[in-house]
């Protein structure tokens, strides 16, 4: 479960503030984000998975919170419980397909790779019709494909959150639903909460809970002198 | 540390080019210095080593360096002859429990060239020089009579000599038609190699090369009988004569004519180029140095490695040199080297942001960068072992060339 109260969140030259009262999502289920671009529904991702520090309120997910943790805590706790697909899919080049599903096991001293993490990369590739690819290197592969090992990879660990930042963005209608559908069975699967980023709204029928998120965005002084002086133009 | 380097290898596979540039670049640096080191010091080795086997030289007064690089190496000439009464005078001063061993030196004297092969240089000494050395005959035997040889392993090979072929000597002035003859000698062994001046040399008897000199030689039987045309002098009183240049030395020595070779003059006169001495006791070697360091002293007689100690000391100013240029390499190197890891980390830094989002530690981070710089300089270092390894193996010929 993720419960978010009172979060705030603000850069450092005050142009962009972000204000979540209050924000429940139940384990198992999924939620989709959606708004105008620079809403602030990537930084909110990033706030869950502990890449951003909050300016206050707290983040929970399951009984952590997340913003009370050191550097080093939060690294391994968004590795062990946060599991993340971007838009770009950010897959290394250097590694095969396999190597690149197995990469959390390979930056923190805390995970190793076992032989049940091998067992449970591979079966997760053939669920999702890669096991051909394994060694295969993912810069010969299709950008379907490539998003597919993204999932994976952010399935590995089993995490208790899945984040997926605009994963479709690049893809079809076919693949895209495809694609969403895939996620919601292996979240489903594992009892892990999805929140997705996306601007199609075809998509948006899959999903347990919308969240509109302009609605969380606080406009600056500035941003209301510009929209006033615009309104006065027309 | 182990995922480190998987990823770290990895990624130097990846970019190829990049790695093998950076590996060779590195392995070049790290080669230089420590190929200049093992090969200088395989030339102070060996240098040494043969100065340290010999411990004492004799000969004439002037240039200690000539006289120690020629009596160790064949290599330059003294400055002026000894002689043989030198080496009696050891002999008369070796006593029961002070022996000393003196070891005629005659090297004046060359081979005959053959095409695209330089003669060889020809060391008169005796029997007991072969055994001082520790030198072994691979094939046939040792000399034994007037005109015999033994030829270097080196020699053998270049000038494909065997037991029972003949090398003729080389005149040391080949416009001086009065001057000494070549002589045909005989092959009676080849040495064994020692890796030494030893395979670069022709020995043989001593009073072989005073014949080359001139000193001795033979020729037909001279009586007051004999064709007038031959003699200049022809006492019928005494019977003695004395013949004119028509009559021709033998240039080469049989078993017909050996006879008939003789020798002029005061044996204790005959020139040596040195001696070698081998004092069997700390006695006898400061009895022999105590007598020629007097300034009335005929000869000089010097320890050869403090000469060639001496020598390295000038010859190996040339190491700090080369010490300073491998550093200023490694320095401009090592620059480079942190040139191309910054702009590789630049390059990779959405590569590092991946990692970090998706939860590496700092530490991964660090060691991730670490170990390809790690795998790179270590295998720079097995490289650039290997590879001073092969060079002194195959440079060790060409540097023996060189020094003797």
């Amino acid at each position: 479960m993720i419960a978010i109260n009172q979060l705030t969140f603000s850069y450092r030259d005050e142009t962009f503030r972000l204000r979540i009262p209050v924000l429940t999502l139940e384990s198992g289920r999924s939620a989709v984000i959606v708004g105008p671009s620079g809403s602030g529904k990537t930084t909110f991702l990033n706030l869950i998975a502990g890449i951003l520090p909050s300016s206050g309120g707290e983040i929970r997910v399951g009984h952590t919170d997340v913003h009370r943790l050191t550097d080093n805590d939060r690294r391994l706790f968004r590795l062990l419980n946060v599991g993340q697909v971007f838009q770009d899919f950010q897959l290394i080049d250097y590694l095969n397909v396999l190597d690149n599903v197995l990469l959390p096991c390979r930056i923190h001293p805390s995970v190793t790779v076992t032989k049940i993490l091998r067992e449970r990369a591979s079966l997760l590739l053939q669920s999702l019709e890669m096991s051909s690819f394994e060694r295969r290197s993912v810069t010969c592969l299709s950008q379907g494909e490539r998003q597919r090992v993204a999932i994976c990879r952010a399935l590995l660990l089993s995490p208790q959150v899945v984040l997926a930042d605009e994963p479709t963005g690049n893809l079809d209608p076919v693949n895209a639903e495809r694609i969403v559908r895939l996620l919601r069975t292996e979240t489903r699967r594992s009892g892990a909460t999805l929140i997705m980023v996306t601007h199609d709204h075809s998509l948006l029928p899959q999903f347990d809970q919308i969240i509109p998120f302009e609605q969380f965005l606080e406009r600056t002084a500035a941003d209301k002198n510009d929209l006033q002086v615009a309104e006065g133009d027309t | 540390m182990k995922n480190a380097l998987y990823l770290a290898w990895k990624s130097l596979l990846w970019q190829r080019g990049r790695s093998l540039t950076i590996l060779l670049s590195l392995a070049i640096t790290i080669w230089l210095p420590v190929t200049v080191r093992l090969v200088l010091d395989q030339f102070r080795r060996e240098i040494s080593e043969r100065a340290n086997a010999t411990p004492l030289v004799l000969g004439a007064k002037g240039s200690r360096i000539d006289l120690a690089l020629h009596a160790l190496y064949f290599d330059t000439l003294p400055p002026a002859d000894t002689n043989m009464a030198e080496v009696e005078s050891i002999d008369i001063l070796s006593t029961a429990n002070a022996a000393a061993y003196a070891i005629p030196l005659h090297v004046r004297y060359r081979t005959q060239s053959r095409p695209g092969i330089e003669g060889a240089v020809i060391v008169g000494t005796s029997p007991e020089y072969f055994e001082f050395r520790r030198l072994k005959v691979a094939e046939g035997q040792t000399i034994s009579l007037l005109g015999d040889c033994v030829v270097g392993s080196n020699v053998a090979t270049k000038m494909q000599l065997h037991p029972g072929d003949s090398i003729l000597s080389a005149p040391r002035n080949a416009f001086n038609l009065a001057g000494d003859y070549p002589l045909k000698m005989k092959v009676v062994g080849v040495m064994a190699q020692s890796h030494s001046p030893d395979d670069d040399a022709v020995f043989t008897d001593v009073r072989t090369t005073w014949v080359i000199d001139g000193i001795g030689h033979g020729h037909q039987e001279l009586n007051p009988q004999t064709d007038s045309q031959l003699l200049l002098k022809n006492d019928t009183g005494t019977g003695s004569v004395t013949a004119n240049a028509a009559v021709l030395p033998y240039t080469e020595i049989t078993e017909d004519n050996i006879d008939s070779f003789h020798f002029h003059g005061e044996p204790a006169s005959f020139p040596l180029t040195a001696i070698l001495i081998e004092p069997e006791t700390e006695k006898s070697r400061t009895q022999i140095l105590g007598r020629y360091s007097s300034s009335l002293a005929t000869a000089q007689c010097l320890k050869p490695p403090e000469v060639i100690e001496e020598l390295l000391s000038i010859v190996f100013r040339i190491e700090q040199l080369a010490w300073v240029c491998s550093i200023a390499a490694g320095v401009v190197t090592c620059l480079l080297l942190g040139l191309v890891v910054n702009l590789s980390m630049r390059l990779r830094e959405s590569e590092m942001q991946t990692m970090f989002r998706l939860g590496c530690s700092r530490t991964t981070i660090a060691m991730l960068h670490g170990s390809e710089i790690l795998l790179l300089l270590c295998s720079a270092s097995v490289l650039a072992g290997v590879a001073a390894l092969l060079t002194l193996q195959f440079a060790a010929s060409v540097l023996r060339s060189l020094l003797f």
